[in-house]
């Protein structure tokens, strides 16, 4: 990272990261006094109506703006920040946006405080990815308040575009090449001057969208939002006086930085990281691309990185913007939650060190529009592991509860369509059915079936019936799909499918952004993958003269006749003719340690409830049932035992050590304990004690190793060829004692065994 | 004398309030009886009669409306006893309850949750997965078949569901709100096979598009269908017996009334109905006192809830959300936060500050003056204070222990390095924060200015805590209704009920409007409001019919209800409308957040059909004679910063003409009313006390 010594974070070909301190016009004057003693009562009292604050000028955009998206995807989040744009309160709705509101208000303040000035009244907006936003799509309307003449605090708040122009329609572009196919940047303007929405800039800003108005309706909808916290903002200093607000503020980032802290605190120091990979970065390509986080935690710092993290390339690409709101998502969800997602705080004590030019730090022109549904919402989903696996290591009951495998929609499939409505007029948008994602599995609890994400709070998927008005389609079925949740001690939280057939209208176009549909996400601790995404079209299906002859619905696309075809998941223009079916599923959440691990009684219980089938019961978990579905406890241990015997089946010859329980023991994770003797460290199985391998060493080298070709891993094999030329593998580490399955990881052939974790040396020695 | 009877079942009491032809109204609380709660009803009926010098019998003999507020269905769904229901839908579509729009992982909880990922959870299921049948058959969006309902797989089902031996079962198919057809055609086939089951049809419930909140409402519907049914058949024949004659009007969430007949079809318009006898009786007074806009604040045990009146009329809403569960139907908008007198207080190690709730000590153990747990809790602080006088809590029913609330609070007061007292009076300046955050949040959403409105505060611990949240708005009058009556308030609530039926139909119309569609759906809907309420025996002069669109701007999902004129509408009439809307937008919204060139569209139309009960006329208080005796206590003032000898009234002696000068404390039996210094309190002539704030620096 020597090189970076000269590289310009400026905003402009590498992202922007602000000077410490922030060089701002002299002429702007930062209100940073506050009240000497602050009594607990008026800070909880402030505290709580400054939340509302935010909350209400996130209630005003959910109400005002037109789009779909905001109403049941969330894809918005209201935020207060201080007067140099450090964060306040980031509100409760969708996570990953809070890296850019800050960011822009800083590049701002460095960049526009000269000219053309930052004065009481005035609003500003901002799309450009490497300042200020996570995509183009994602505009950032941000206002200062002044308190006589002195910068007090910004409101800002982040909303999704359905469309700003570029070569498809909509907020994704899967075949764009670079920066230059998709909605322009736009960098801060200065769109309302005291209080006036200037008309020219308005019209150059909605100029470019196929949807002026909806572009329009929005605008206003995230000045009201900004004009009503500032007011509500403004009666607060009222009454209680500038310097008390002003203290409240940095109290709450300090509070919620000694909470942070407290939790590093049982943390031991190492080295954490996930990897999963991208399919496709364009119509046309058949490639896939590795995505790599790393956290190392040292002292009270959390250090992230992405070595080993693929080259930009197409239009999946995040500046490091978005990179860092992903990773914060996951920190304030994990570990902030009881601090009202004060991020500040924590903020404070990370440090990113990602390699420009990569997947996750795109260099300007790099194609950045598909970032969201791919290598974004992927990152959050990398963050959540590498956090989990950090956790796992904390002395704290509290962090260890907050241990979970990967969500479900680990990347979004987009199903954007276009044409023309039952009534006649054009549409352009996307299926927003995937919200309905999947929780992942706790280190305590199985996972929430259709229950969303983790980072975004309510996210609510539309109903049936409201996308049937809304567009020209009818759907055949919308359900949740049974062993999609990847097994394990805790089984991950199943996903749904949904199929339609046009209704009104001859062809519809069909335009897809998503991923892991030949590769899934993966598990944690020996817990399987998620499922994969699917796209799919029945061509010639004649649905409707099918159940005008039968009288039965179908529920499954096996029980449809007709053409079957997958559907890429980067495609630019698809049609779907009017006896064709469309279907598409989101990947369920991964399994959380060993399935053979889970309790039998819990398998018969999802058996039960129709979350996993009775042949997945044997296949996944090796539990029988009889035939009253209770567990046949003799034919149970028997299967398992057998599963057990085919695990160690290439057992190797030498023989095993086994290493005594001792106090200086670190567990690791569900499986895997560091142990440590006089005259030896090593990694050691948690289960039956067998040493592994030398802890300085990947433990990998030392478990027994199955590969199975991707195809083979998940609910129905598919044909990798179909989209991709690259080979992966899915290998299983077990423990060579006893056959407990640590972790499973997917890679290509010729790839060394990835490292999932490494304490500090100082921490092993410490307890050795 | 002809007589008006309001009853309020509730889980623990079961108030009545009977007001006769000259407006004297006489109040009863009673234990409730959840064995046969008809028992506890006909209890506090007999009690009433008692204090009027009547028997029973004589008193239902000579009484015109029986009216019944109950929250039997809802404590029945909150407690998940109900009736094993079982739920047929459209094939492909089973997993919509299940699935719960993946919101009902979180959806209706309070923040401290909603921020804590790793503990959302879905809520038990209201329907096992094996007694949802799918059946196909399927209408599309506007009332096309597309495929005709499958008789034999309905028949299968049905079948199925009865060697399940279910107690009611759901029909919730898509899109029947646009065409009922199969949904009524499968109802029939029930009836055929099984008259003895009892079935609900979605589209007869809730008119909304959105099938999972539909499905939600017809099967909670069914859930509570057979426990009210037999709840309700208990009163009418012991009413019978006593000699009643006229059908039992219940309270629904609408804050209006219908006949039991129509309830035990539709109990789900009971569900969460608790608050809205409030509301209703809170606008009657409104209008009687010609005060158009009121916050209506009841604070009780758990929680502490608002609603508004704003030009008279109760503000609505259209979802309603318990254990998680969203259906959408008409109601009166209360909300509600956690802080009521059992609110725990509680430390924040990290932040070293102190905190009110959200979790409540509950009725058991209760607050640590109740003696039976150490939880300190807001009724602590408010006993530490002095506000409360342990001898007289609910009516001297039960002694509080101040000894227990020192023990509990003295800790937290430790580690803040605070005094006693100081600590009971932080704690309740937040917990009135918080009630004003939430009152303030309720009008300045809707572009509403609280400072135009009067407070009404009622609920056991309402009345103690109103100056300082009424203070911190900037609100200057406080209403306690009618003085001691406050106590039943929900039970005088429904006397002050209209018969109210909703009707409402979602269109989707855009520009250009079809006027000649419009007027047709708006008296589709009309002829259905008065022939229900000829039905209901509703005279035709006292019928009164509103009518409501909802609009939006084209590509928006929020719409806001609009008033539309009566009669045939004309082009005109329609530009009015939407004019109204850009007004009622821009106030919620502030100037310039309008966006006409977007175009305008229609999402529902909606009536009240009104039919009028006659109420009467409350009468004046003549002026007190004497002076109020008066004891003392010492209470803790926050705002004087000292404990002061405080005089106490008792306030069944107080009259128009007497004047209690803050800082003082009043006590009914049921309630306590805190005056703060700085305030006053008189008795108005309709027997309301009232307290004026004066103006403060703040």
């Amino acid at each position: 990272m020597t090189a970076q010594a000269k590289i310009n974070w400026d905003g402009k070909v590498y992202p922007y990261i602000p000077s410490d301190p922030l060089k701002i016009d002299p002429s702007i004057k930062l209100h940073t006094s506050v009240a000497d003693e602050l009594d607990p009562i008026s800070f909880e009292v402030i505290r709580y109506a400054m939340w509302n604050i935010n909350v209400e000028q996130g209630n005003t955009l959910l109400k005002v703006s037109g789009s779909p998206i905001a109403a049941y995807g969330h894809d918005f989040n209201p935020c207060l920040l201080d007067e140099s744009g450090d964060f306040v309160f980031f509100g409760p709705f969708l996570q990953y946006l809070s890296s850019a509101s800050g960011s822009a208000v800083k590049w701002t303040l460095e960049n526009r405080s000269e000219n053309p000035g930052i004065r009481d009244g005035d609003i500003f907006l901002t799309n450009d990815p490497w300042i200020g936003a996570i995509h183009q799509a994602d505009v950032c309307i941000f206002a200062p308040l002044f308190w006589k003449g002195e910068l007090f605090c910004w409101f800002a708040n982040t909303l999704h575009q359905w469309d700003l122009g570029g070569t498809t329609p909509g907020a994704f572009n899967p075949i764009s090449k670079d920066v230059f196919w998709e909605a322009g940047c736009i960098p801060p303007i200065r769109i309302v001057e005291q209080g006036e929405l200037r008309k020219d800039l308005e019209e150059e800003y909605i100029r470019r969208s196929r949807m002026p108005d909806l572009v329009a309706l929005d605008l206003r909808a995230q000045i009201t939002a900004c004009n009503v916290a500032r007011e509500r903002m403004q009666q607060l200093i009222d009454k209680y006086g500038p310097k008390v607000v002003k203290g409240v503020m940095k109290k709450l980032q300090d509070n919620s930085e000694t909470a942070f802290l407290k939790r590093l605190d049982t943390i031991p120091d190492g080295t954490w990281a996930e990897e999963t990979w991208v399919e496709l970065a364009r119509e046309g390509d058949r490639h896939v691309y590795r995505n790599v986080l790393r956290l190392t935690k040292k002292g009270n710092k959390l250090i992230f990185d992405n070595e080993g993290t693929a080259p930009q390339i197409g239009s999946i690409n995040c500046a490091s913007v978005a990179w860092k709101g992903a990773i914060a998502s996951m920190i304030s969800a994990q570990m902030l939650f009881d601090q009202m997602f004060v991020i500040e705080g924590a903020y404070r004590h990370m440090e990113f060190e990602p390699t420009p030019g990569t997947l996750t730090c795109a260099k300007f022109p790099a194609g950045v529009v598909s970032a969201p549904p791919t290598v974004l919402l992927q990152t959050i989903g990398l963050a959540g592991m590498v956090i989990s696996h950090m956790l796992y290591c904390s002395t704290d009951e509290v962090l260890q509860k907050e241990v979970q495998s990967c969500m479900g929609t680990l990347c979004f499939p987009i199903d954007a369509i276009a044409g023309i409505d039952q009534r006649g007029d054009p549409y352009a948008s996307f299926l927003l059915d995937p919200v309905g994602g999947a929780l992942g599995a706790l280190s305590w609890r199985d996972g929430v079936n259709t229950g969303g994400w983790p980072w975004d709070l309510q996210s609510t998927m539309p109903n049936v019936e409201d996308n049937e008005l809304f567009y020209p389609l009818l759907y055949l079925w919308r359900k949740e799909i049974p062993d999609s949740g990847g097994s394990g001690k805790f089984r991950g939280g199943n996903a749904a499918e949904i199929a339609y057939v046009l209704n009104d209208c001859d062809s519809m176009t069909h335009y897809t952004t998503g991923g892991h549909t030949i590769i899934p996400g993966p598990g944690l601790f020996g817990g399987s993958p998620t499922s994969r995404t699917r796209f799919s079209m029945v061509r010639d299906a004649a649905v409707r003269k099918a159940t005008a002859t039968t009288g039965n619905m179908p529920t499954a696309l096996e029980e449809i006749d007709g053409e079957h075809l997958n559907v890429s998941p980067k495609t630019g223009g698809v049609v779907q003719q009017s006896d064709d079916v469309f279907s598409l599923a989101w990947t369920a959440a991964s399994g959380y340690g060993d399935p053979l691990e889970r309790d039998p009684q819990h398998v018969a219980s999802d058996i039960e409830n129709l979350y996993v089938s009775r042949d997945s019961g044997e296949r996944q978990y090796g539990v029988c049932l009889d035939d009253n579905g209770a567990v046949d406890a003799k034919k149970t241990t028997a299967l398992r035992a057998e599963i057990i015997h085919d695990r160690l089946a290439g057992s190797r010859d030498q023989a095993l050590q086994t290493m005594p329980e001792s106090p200086r023991d670190i567990q690791v994770s569900e499986g895997l304990v560091i142990s440590a003797s006089d005259d030896d460290q090593a990694w050691c199985c948690a289960k039956c004690r067998t040493r592994i391998e030398a802890v300085d060493n990947n433990y990998k080298s030392g478990c027994l190793k199955r590969v199975t070709e991707v195809q083979e891993v998940g609910l129905a094999p598919i044909d990798p060829g179909q989209f991709i030329d690259d080979l992966i593998e899915y290998r299983e580490y077990f423990c060579p004692g006893c056959g407990l399955l640590l972790q499973g990881s997917f890679c290509r052939p010729d790839d060394v065994d990835f490292q999932n974790i490494s304490l500090a040396s100082t921490q092993v020695a410490n307890s050795g | 004398m002809k007589y008006y009877c309001g009853l309020d079942t509730g889980g623990t009491f079961t108030d009545c309030a009977v007001i006769d032809h000259d407006g004297q109204i006489t109040i009863a609380k009673r234990p409730s009886t959840p064995d046969d709660y008809s028992a506890g009803l006909f209890d506090a009926l007999e009690t009433c009669a008692v204090k009027i010098g009547i028997s029973l019998d004589e008193l239902m003999q000579s009484t015109e409306h029986l009216f019944l507020g109950t929250t039997v269905g809802t404590n029945a769904l909150l407690q998940m006893k109900g009736a094993k229901t079982g739920l047929i839908t459209t094939r492909g579509h089973k997993d919509s309850l299940a699935i719960m729009r993946s919101a009902g992982r979180s959806v209706g909880l309070p923040i401290e949750k909603l921020l804590h990922v790793s503990r959302h959870q879905k809520p038990d299921p209201l329907v096992a997965r094996n007694l949802i049948h799918e059946v196909s058959e399927r209408v599309d969006w506007k009332g096309a078949v597309f495929l005709d309902l499958n008789e034999a797989e309905a028949e299968a089902a049905v079948r199925s569901l009865l060697d399940q031996e279910i107690d009611a079962i759901a029909v919730s198919f898509l899109w029947s709100i646009v065409n009922p057809d199969h949904e009524q055609k499968l109802r029939s086939m029930i009836h055929r096979i099984a008259p003895e089951v009892f079935v609900s049809c979605s589209h007869e419930l809730i008119a909304k598009r959105g099938e999972y909140e539909r499905t939600v409402g017809t099967v909670i519907n069914c859930f509570i269908g057979p426990v009210m049914k037999s709840y309700i058949e208990k009163i009418e024949t012991r009413a019978a017996s006593h000699g009643y004659d006229q059908p039992i009007l219940v309270l629904q969430i609408t804050g209006g009334v219908v006949p039991s007949s129509e309830v035990i079809q539709a109990p789900l318009y009971t569900i969460g109905s608790g608050p809205a006898a409030g509301v209703t009786g809170s606008s009657f007074l409104a209008s009687e006192m010609k005060s158009p806009n009121v916050i209506i604040t009841d604070m009780g045990g758990t929680s502490f809830e608002a609603g508004i009146i704003y030009g008279g009329e109760p503000l609505t809403a259209s979802e309603t959300i318990v254990n998680q569960y969203v259906f959408s139907m008409p109601r009166l908008d209360v909300q509600s936060i956690g802080s009521g007198g059992g609110s725990t207080l509680w430390v924040d190690e990290i932040s070293g500050t102190l905190k009110v709730g959200p979790e409540s000590a509950g009725a058991d153990p209760g607050p640590a003056c109740y003696g039976k747990g150490k939880v300190p809790t807001i009724t602590d602080a408010n006993l530490i204070l002095g506000y409360l006088n342990p001898d007289n809590f609910l009516g001297g029913s039960m002694r509080l222990d101040k000894e227990k609330s020192i023990e509990a609070i003295k800790p937290l007061a430790q580690q803040m390095e605070m005094s006693i007292q100081e600590l009971a009076a932080g704690a309740v300046r937040i917990a009135e924060s918080r009630m004003a955050e939430l009152m303030r949040q309720m009008t300045l959403q809707r572009g509403l200015d609280p400072r135009d409105f009067v407070i009404f505060s009622y609920g056991g611990a309402g009345p103690t805590h109103a100056c300082e949240y009424a203070r911190e708005l900037g609100i200057e009058k406080i209403v306690v209704p009618l003085g001691s009556i406050s106590a039943a308030w929900s039970a005088f609530g429904t006397l002050c009920a209209d018969i109210l039926h909703v009707y409402e139909k979602s269109d989707l119309l855009s520009q250009p409007f079809d006027i000649k569609h419009i007027n047709e759906v708006f008296s589709g809907l009309e002829t259905k409001g008065r022939q229900q309420l000829e039905d209901d025996g509703v005279a035709a002069d006292r019928i009164e019919i509103q009518r409501f669109v909802e609009v939006k701007y084209r590509m928006q999902i929020h719409q806001l209800p609009v008033p539309v004129p009566p009669g045939k509408l004309d082009e005109q009439d329609l530009e009015g409308v939407f004019a109204k809307f850009e007004d009622i937008y821009e106030g919620f919204y502030g100037k310039g957040s309008a966006y006409r060139q977007a175009g305008v569209e229609i999402g529902l139309f909606k009536i009240n059909a009104i039919g009028k009960l006659v109420k009467p006329a409350i009468p004046e208080q003549s002026p007190a004679t004497e002076d109020p005796r008066t004891e003392s206590r010492e209470v803790f003032w926050p705002l004087l910063g000292e404990q002061v000898d405080t005089p106490i009234y008792t306030g069944l002696q107080l009259g128009p003409g007497h004047i209690v000068t803050g800082p003082a404390v009043v006590e009914y039996p049921e309630t306590t009313i805190v005056v703060q210094p700085k305030a006053t309190g008189t008795v108005d002539p309709g027997g309301n006390f009232i307290i004026e704030l004066e103006a403060t620096a703040q």
